[in-house]
């Protein structure tokens, strides 16, 4: 449970900023910005089912007994999915704020 | 030696990565201010959630032959900022990616035959809001 309970508050920090990078967008491309992030969502959870399965079978890392909800993809607890899912909310919408604040100055494409 | 394979893996990968970057201009080839604040800003927060697992003592350091075995703080090896890293430029290179996929998509069935230029073409009207 405790794993779970750290992941929670970026979860959150995550969601926060790609709806305000969203509603910076205009409609059009907020709906692309959605769907993107979806599809792009699916390919990272099925790329950490394999590669963070292959990592904790290299013994790169390992987790503590009883932290755990105990559910697993693979070799792969199924909190670990939570940083690409961080990942995949957080990272294009920082983005997409610090270019349009940017290229604001500069006339722009998108 | 082996010691240096999952390191040597991370920089390949990041290196790929950077070339389909450069090959589409997606990120740092065409914003490279927000392309660095992105990974900067997204590496920090993951690296900051490692931290608050190792403090809880959720994950530990496995003793990998793959691994360089330096650490940069207890637990967290020194390869563990760059794999966020790389997770982070995955992460915006898929997104922008597949964002200009569907854009191209929208483009060539808005112009028949315009899908070669769609990426630009769909920078005009609607593209920008004041």
């Amino acid at each position: 449970m405790t794993y779970a309970l750290i992941c929670l508050p970026f979860l959150v920090v995550a969601v926060v900023f790609a709806v305000v990078a969203a509603r910076a967008l205009p409609p059009g491309q907020r709906h692309r910005r959605w769907a993107a992030t979806g599809l792009a969502g699916v390919l990272l959870l099925v790329l950490t089912a394999v590669f963070d399965s292959a990592m904790i079978a290299a013994g790169l890392f390992a987790y503590a007994d009883g932290t755990r909800l105990g559910p697993t993809v693979g070799l792969a607890p199924i909190e670990d999915f939570a940083y690409p899912i961080a990942a995949v909310l957080l990272v294009p919408a920082v983005w997409t704020l610090a270019h349009r604040r940017g290229g604001r100055r500069a006339n722009g494409e998108d | 030696m082996t010691g240096l394979a999952y390191l040597a893996g991370l920089l390949l990968s990041i290196g790929a990565m950077a070339l389909i970057d450069a090959r589409w201009r997606l990120a740092f080839w065409k914003s490279p201010g927000a392309s660095a604040a992105a990974l900067g800003a997204g590496t920090a927060l993951l690296l900051l959630w490692d931290l608050v697992g190792i403090g809880f003592g959720v994950f530990f350091r496995g003793d990998s032959p793959w691994a360089t075995g330096l650490v940069l703080a207890p637990e967290l090896p020194v390869e563990e900022p760059i794999f966020l890293a790389f997770l982070c430029y995955l992460s915006l290179i898929a997104v922008l990616g597949i964002e200009r996929m569907l854009r191209r998509d929208a483009g060539s069935d808005a112009r028949p035959g315009g899908s070669a230029s769609a990426t630009d073409a769909t920078s005009k009207p609607g593209g920008r809001h004041p």
